[in-house]
């Protein structure tokens, strides 16, 4: 087996139940993603998207079941090792999660910590390769003249492409995102996914990237992963999809008849204990009006 | 048949109250109870009210005239004072107190917060790396807390013989250790974890984590708690005066014992203390106020230098041409990589700089002082510590010719000290409180009067106080309950206020919409909500006041203090060091009760 035919991530047979809970967040799932792959995990929150990704850089050690990442046993990986793992990694949060009070330019550079020894403090202590490359990622977001400016003063759509460039900062092999524009107004959104797409064209990254909106998804993922109540409900390539699919999709992944019903279900159940409530309300009223008589 | 609306209103369920009502309620009663039983068990009589008066009386005759620093006063024999004036020398040096003063405490605190971080590290739980290591440093901080700086300066003294201010400096700083830390820990705690897992994903070690993650969140925080802590050590570094640390605090406790000639300085050295704690209890809370985002009005200091720095330098060149060419980016990185000098750089790197040099020309002149020694630092004399020979080694620790019971009488009187004390604080802030909150005074003028009222009484040193009142009331146990419950209301009076302007004002409104007076929004809004907040601010009153008996105690104020100052003096360290496990074990008992209670009433 040469290292081009090393599946990028491969998963097999993973559960996760934290601990303290009883509900599984992940059950039984295997999947195999190859290398310049776009996967989009679809589901709905709370369908272990997440949970799913922070397997894949051992944010999170897997209950049962093993995660292979870039052809190596992530539970396996201790100290340097899984520090080397995650640094070819990059990982893209919702929340962008920058750290506020510090330059853009020094978030960037946080980028190549995994390379370096020891804490850095100030953007003076990076060497001056390492600022020119973080520059040049800068630009490549089209953020240049924000660089000096404090992470937290930019906006949502600004700070995810700093966040990109973080991630670019680690020459990462495997991109993850997790919901990357769930926190975006439309139009920063669409600019973030464009980016996204194109960098992973750029340097023929593999990417697995976390979505709830199935429209987006559609337009943008070579491949499709459902997922639902932590289990894979779906496995498809969007290339041909027709409309119909799209629909059927959206049935199997949102929202199913089941669980429509169990909504309409527990309205009813509302609806009648405000009304009993009305009702003893009334009759004491009532009482009150019959005791001053 | 319907019940009559009487029945049913008997029948109305009442719930049983929560268990944070009960506590706070528990606790209140539990200190009136324990506040009347010390004001009994310290034989508190107003008899000797005429005593007193006469005492005071005697005491301005003999201090009058003022003779202020650099002055000296000579008593002719037609019974007039002659005052001279002693030479620019004289005020040169006094104004070099007034330096070394605030060097120790500069430095100290500088030495503190440098030292809080990684024992903060050790003590937060989201970056503890053991919970033994948490168990630990917690512990550091609460023994830092328990051991009075003066018996650590005594303590160092006599271990470095010769260091000087230097020991005074590494007492202050471990001794702050104890809060700094704490509070820093809390900091780590509250820090938005999202960032730090971020930096851990791309592949951080722990150290890189912690400084790239966590350190940048929590800066503000831990900059705002040691300037807060210096200017603590300010008013506590009077004390140190009395164990013969050089600064104003040894100025005063030399003119008390130099008679009338020395009678005459010590109203003005007080003066220049406290008008000295209230300009840098002033400094320092504006930079608190900057550093946690208030906007500035850009009439500061700081504001004056940078601008007129920007007016003389020529206009900042933006760095980017952004009609440049592709071709041309690698000229553009390069640009990009010097940061252009903007006004708000400007403006960071000036109070950065300001800060250093401050700091090391503490360090420096600390170091300079003729009394210092730095060599002595590194000499390590294990026969001091434990040797049979010598009467004064620390192992092991006696009660020297006390019994037990003495000891525990000493205890007693403590603690007595320290609920009279709460219980007047509380008794006088539950007016100067309401009156200093925005929302409860009846107009601006009384809520700023009795903000400053509060804030005079926190400038004023503890000490200075006590040493006021052993002057009216005579040694012992009196002097001290007066000093720490009139020098608390500042503090509580500050904290009663601030957690009443804090409430809710939604209640209040409505109940002044349907016609209430202001007296009646008073008692049906502002109290009942912010009952929690004034349990726990009492709490932490008692707290401290348990701290400040034991201190008060050497000076002259009765109590455990009383038995450390004695065998002090002796330097017999194996009794202080009993006697200091004795304050640690009483602090702890304390301390975990008022955070038990505190995390009750929430």
């Amino acid at each position: 087996m040469t290292i081009d035919d090393t599946p990028a991530v491969r998963i097999s047979d993973l559960g996760k139940t934290y601990p303290g809970t009883s509900n599984p967040a992940l059950t039984g799932v295997s999947l195999t993603v190859q290398p310049g792959e776009i996967a989009v995990l679809l589901g709905l929150s709370g369908s272990g998207k997440s949970t799913l990704l922070r397997h894949l850089n051992g944010l999170e050690t897997p209950t049962t079941g093993s995660v292979e990442t870039l052809g190596l046993d992530v539970a396996r990986q201790k100290g340097r090792a899984l520090r080397e793992l995650r640094g070819r990694v990059g990982f893209i949060f919702q929340q962008f999660e920058l750290v506020g009070p510090l330059t853009v330019l020094e978030n960037v550079l946080t980028g190549s910590l995994a390379t370096r020894r020891g804490p850095h403090i100030g953007i003076r202590s990076y060497p001056k390769d390492l600022r020119l490359k973080a520059l040049g990622h800068l630009d490549r977001v089209g953020l240049l003249e924000r660089t000096y400016q404090r992470a937290d003063t930019l906006s949502g759509g600004q700070q995810q492409r700093v966040a990109i460039a973080r991630a670019l900062m680690q020459d990462p092999e495997l991109l993850l995102a997790d919901e990357p524009v769930a926190s975006l107004d439309p139009e920063s959104s669409s600019q973030v996914m464009a980016l996204i797409r194109e960098i992973a064209a750029e340097r023929s990254l593999t990417v697995v990237c976390s979505l709830h909106q199935v429209d987006v998804a559609l337009g943008w993922g070579d491949r499709i992963i459902g997922l639902r109540a932590g289990e894979i409900v779906l496995d498809t390539t969007t290339d041909g999809l027709s409309k119909d699919q799209v629909m059927e999709i959206y049935g199997r992944v949102a929202v199913t008849t089941t669980e429509l019903t169990a909504i309409t279900t527990e309205l009813a159940e509302a609806r009648e204990q405000v009304l009993s409530a009305e009702l003893r309300r009334m009759s004491a009223d009532f009482d009150a009006d019959g005791d001053r008589q | 048949m319907t019940a009559t609306l009487g029945e049913r209103i008997a029948k109305v369920p009442r719930p049983r109250p929560r268990a944070s009502t009960i506590t706070a309620y528990a606790v209140i009663i539990g200190i009136v109870v324990l506040g009347v039983w010390s004001f009994i068990g310290l034989e508190y009589n107003f008899q000797n009210l005429e005593r007193t008066i006469a005492n005071l009386q005697r005491f301005f005759t003999s201090a009058t005239p003022l003779v202020w620093p650099g002055f000296d006063s000579n008593k002719l024999p037609d019974g007039t004072v002659e005052i001279t004036f002693q030479g620019w020398g004289a005020v040169g040096n006094f104004v070099g107190r007034i330096a070394i003063t605030l060097s120790i405490v500069l430095a100290g605190t500088a030495l503190a917060a440098v030292l809080s971080i990684p024992v903060a590290y050790g003590a937060a739980r989201n970056t503890s790396p053991h919970p033994t290591v948490l168990a630990a440093c917690r512990g550091i901080g609460v023994l830092a807390r328990a051991i009075p700086d003066v018996v650590l300066v005594t303590f160092l003294a006599y271990l470095w013989f010769g260091a000087g201010t230097l020991a005074a400096i590494v007492a202050v700083g471990l001794h702050s250790v104890g809060m700094i830390s704490k509070m820093m820990a809390d900091a780590i705690e509250q820090t938005d974890e999202g960032p730090a897992t971020a930096v851990k994903a791309v592949g951080a070690s722990k150290p890189q984590q912690f400084w790239s993650g966590i350190v940048p969140q929590a800066l503000p925080a831990w900059i705002a708690v040691s300037l807060h802590r210096a200017d603590i050590n300010l008013r506590s570094t009077v004390i140190l005066g009395v164990v013969g640390v050089v600064g104003l605090g040894y100025d005063l406790f030399q003119s008390l014992h130099a008679g009338p000639a020395g009678m005459r300085r010590s109203i003005p050295l007080v003066i220049i203390i406290v008008v000295l704690c209230i300009i840098f209890e002033i400094v320092s809370s504006v930079l608190r106020a900057r550093l946690l985002g208030v906007r500035p009005t850009g009439r500061g200091l700081g504001d004056l230098a940078v601008r007129r720095a920007a007016a003389a330098s020529p206009a900042v060149a933006t760095f980017i041409d952004r009609g440049a060419p592709k071709a041309a980016q690698n000229a553009r990185l390069e640009a990009a990589l010097h940061r252009p000098w903007t006004r708000e750089r400007m403006q960071t790197t000036t109070w950065i700089w300001l800060a250093v040099v401050i700091l090391v020309g503490a360090f420096v002149f600390a170091a300079l002082d003729p009394a210092s020694n730095w060599a002595k630092l590194f000499v390590w004399r294990p026969d001091l510590l434990v040797n049979p020979a010598l009467d004064i080694a620390i192992w092991p620790p006696t009660f020297g010719s006390r019994d037990f019971g003495d000891v525990l009488a000493a205890v007693v009187t403590t603690v007595q000290v320290a609920f009279a004390a709460t219980l007047m604080s509380a008794v006088i802030s539950a007016f100067v409180g309401p009156l200093a909150a925005r929302n409860v005074a009846p107009n601006s003028a009384v809520r700023s009067f009795f903000r400053v009222f509060t804030l005079f009484f926190r400038a004023i040193p503890e000490l200075v106080l006590a040493i006021f009142f052993i002057i009216a009331t005579g040694l012992g146990p009196q002097a001290g309950t007066l000093a720490l419950g009139i020098g608390g209301v500042g503090l509580l009076g500050k904290l009663i206020a601030d957690s009443m302007e804090e409430v809710p004002n939604g209640p209040e409104r409505a109940i002044s919409t349907v016609g209430g007076t202001r007296l009646q929004v008073f008692f049906a809004s502002t109290v009942p909500l912010s009952i929690p907040s004034l349990v726990s601010h009492l709490m932490y009153v008692l707290e401290q006041n348990i701290r400040s008996a034991t201190l008060l105690g050497i000076v002259g104020g009765g109590g455990i203090g009383f038995l450390v100052l004695n065998a002090l003096e002796a330097r017999h360290f194996d009794q202080v060091i009993a006697f200091v496990l004795i304050i640690i074990a009483l602090v702890v008992v304390v301390e975990s009760v008022s955070v038990a209670i505190r995390r009750a009433v929430r």
